[in-house]
């Protein structure tokens, strides 16, 4: 299997965060994290791509905790896309790209054809010398997927990748993921669209991961108004659907 | 969507053909600043109270690295302005402009701020508490060394406070780390103050003030190893952390998440800088805008790239300060002014129009 969390728990300014968090995300698997806003899905997210360290339990990526890993060695093994989107500076979306190449030693042009081939991978075509700046929201999703690609892990991690977007960009970020075929764990806000695009999905509620398993068996009306206080209804409404040409 | 991805090689170049012309267009700025460089530093040698020739500058320093190669075409003072003042000067400029320009660029990305220079963390306020000490206490002013030393060991003390204070369990924080040296800034400003308040001598008093307004005019040969080295392996090792500096300014969780030890090299990037600035601070006073507005003029020839930006960077802040010391010496003649204030005059109206051409707003508000 790709990821193992086991009994991972975090602590944020010592307020325990995460408790005894445990999932599972195996090959070619995309697994979607849900919860409550404040559960501790990206404080989890952040702790396995190490930008915090947990206070108990071990993460594994290829059999291999990753917090013994040397930093360039788990970010070839891990890439993430998150939310958080480089600052004003006016790095070329081609430069942003590159920077994926950061764990590997340098190899100029086959390091070019490799972000070339991820931004057409993406549907950037001609964006390599644009300004990442004056992307659209959707553009700048694309970009950052592109150089988790160049980065060549066999883990993805996407935390909240579609919040900024609309609904069909939601859903073209989404199908482009999936159609990648990487072991990818996602935190995603919209359970109907998580139900939709994983195989199987973990709930989160007060730092705890509740239930696992495939959407259907674990999204159950009685979950839904435990962890989020909602009643949930089945019932006929809007179904979005990606068209298959623009 | 589902693009022809068997094509993909081919058109790889086709894709980055932007790039090979960034890369020629890269080039040609560098050579063209060089030029200006060496141009600059040539008008620099020549023009004074006694002018020297253009050719004849060329001489004078032709005939001191390999003595009998040119006609003597010059006099024995001609040779002593240049050779001892001028050049010397000149030089200091060269690699004072570089450095300040290239330790705000890095500040710039180490604190993800703008509106960083080199005088953020209060290095170059613990800097010139030293030089005031030992100016107002007259130990000596000659040949300008104990000035240096005091001034690079107030900075040195400096660095340590504001390290002890922005960092918690061995780790530094962009915000932790711009406050800390805010507040020493003040500290030090406030005691150099107090000294000079209760400084007897006017004429101390004055040299003072003109020393923490930056200029060069102590120039001597004897101050050029240090700062000259300090910023070949300055350089050198920032050139060699590009790819880690532009993840660095891509914000910390991207640069982890990029293979970079974040904590390791804001450490490592706090030091060199600190040094480097207590280095040029020692010889030359505490210059303004040149580390704040130069990197910013460098992005915008060159985009944020660390690669291009820190060479580009360095060019142009040795060619401005250049330009500024000529300026310096030459308006008010036989007056110097004090370097701090032809940067402004030049720096204030550049930074308004950055001010108005870019939403800043959004960028400051990170630290």
């Amino acid at each position: 299997m790709r990821l193992d969390l086991s009994g991972v728990s975090v602590r944020l300014d010592d307020r325990p965060i995460v408790h005894e968090a445990g999932l599972r995300v195996d090959d070619g698997e995309f697994v979607a994290l849900v919860g409550p806003n404040g559960c501790g899905k990206s404080t989890l997210m952040r702790t396995i791509y190490r930008a915090l360290r947990p206070s108990a339990g071990l993460i594994t990526v290829d059999g291999d905790d990753v917090h013994g890993l040397s930093w360039r060695e788990s970010a070839r093994r891990t890439a993430v896309v998150a939310q958080e989107t480089p600052a004003e500076l006016d790095f070329t979306v081609g430069e942003v790209v590159l920077m994926g190449r950061t764990p590997y030693r340098l190899e100029g042009q086959a390091d070019a054809e490799r972000c070339a081939r991820a931004l057409e991978r993406v549907g950037l075509t001609d964006g390599a010398d644009r300004v990442y700046a004056t992307l659209s929201g959707g553009e700048k999703q694309r970009a950052l997927i592109a150089r988790a690609l160049v980065q060549e892990t066999r883990l993805l991690l996407l935390d909240e990748p579609t919040s900024h977007l609309d609904v069909r960009h939601q859903l073209e970020i989404l199908h482009l993921v999936r159609e990648l075929g990487v072991a990818t764990l996602a935190v995603l806000h919209d359970l109907n669209q998580a139900a939709a695009f994983c195989d199987r999905l973990y709930v989160m509620s007060a730092g705890r991961v509740l239930a696992g398993g495939p959407p259907g068996q674990v999204l159950t009306p009685e979950l839904i108004s435990e962890v989020y206080g909602v009643r949930a209804v089945r019932r006929t409404q809007l179904v979005f659907e990606r068209l298959e040409e623009r | 969507m589902t693009g022809d991805t068997r094509r993909a090689p081919a058109q790889a170049t086709s894709i980055f053909k932007g790039r090979a012309g960034t890369e020629r267009r890269f080039g040609l700025l560098v050579g063209a600043l060089a030029v200006a460089v060496v141009a600059s530093t040539w008008l620099a040698v020549s023009i004074g109270a006694i002018p020297v020739a253009l050719p004849q500058t060329w001489g004078i320093v032709a005939d001191r690295l390999v003595p009998g190669l040119v006609p003597r075409t010059w006099t024995p003072v001609q040779e002593q302005i240049v050779w001892d003042f001028r050049l010397p000067r000149a030089l200091l400029a060269l690699l004072v402009g570089a450095g300040l320009a290239v330790v705000g660029a890095v500040l710039q990305a180490l604190v993800r701020n703008p509106l960083a220079d080199p005088f953020l963390l209060g290095i170059s306020s613990g800097a010139s508490f030293g030089a005031v000490l030992v100016l107002i206490l007259g130990i000596s002013t000659l040949g300008g060394l104990p000035l240096s030393a005091a001034a690079f060991a107030g900075s040195l003390l400096a660095l340590g406070l504001v390290y002890a204070l922005a960092q918690r369990s061995g780790r530094i924080t962009p915000s932790r780390l711009v406050l800390a040296g805010v507040a020493l800034a003040y500290l030090f400003q406030a005691l150099y103050s107090f000294v000079l308040q209760q400084a007897q001598s006017g004429r101390a008093a004055q040299q003072v003030l003109f020393w923490l307004m930056g200029s060069l005019g102590g120039a001597r040969w004897e101050m050029l190893p240090l700062p000259a080295v300090a910023l070949a392996g300055g350089l050198a090792y920032l050139l060699l952390q590009h790819r880690r500096l532009n993840a660095l300014s891509a914000g910390e969780e991207t640069a982890v998440s990029l293979g970079v030890n974040v904590h390791r090299l804001r450490l490592t990037l706090f030091v060199l800088t600190s040094l480097l600035v207590g280095v040029l601070v020692a010889t030359s006073g505490a210059i303004a805008f040149v580390g704040l507005i130069v990197p910013h003029a460098a992005r915008l020839l060159v985009g944020a790239d660390h690669r291009r930006v820190l060479p580009v960077t360095a060019l142009l802040g040795a060619a401005f300060l250049q330009l500024v010391d000529i300026a310096a010496r030459t308006v008010n003649a036989p007056q110097e002014l004090a370097l701090s204030i032809v940067t402004a005059l030049f720096g204030v109206p550049f930074f308004l129009w950055l001010l108005r051409r870019r939403s800043v707003d959004r960028a400051v508000t990170v630290a």
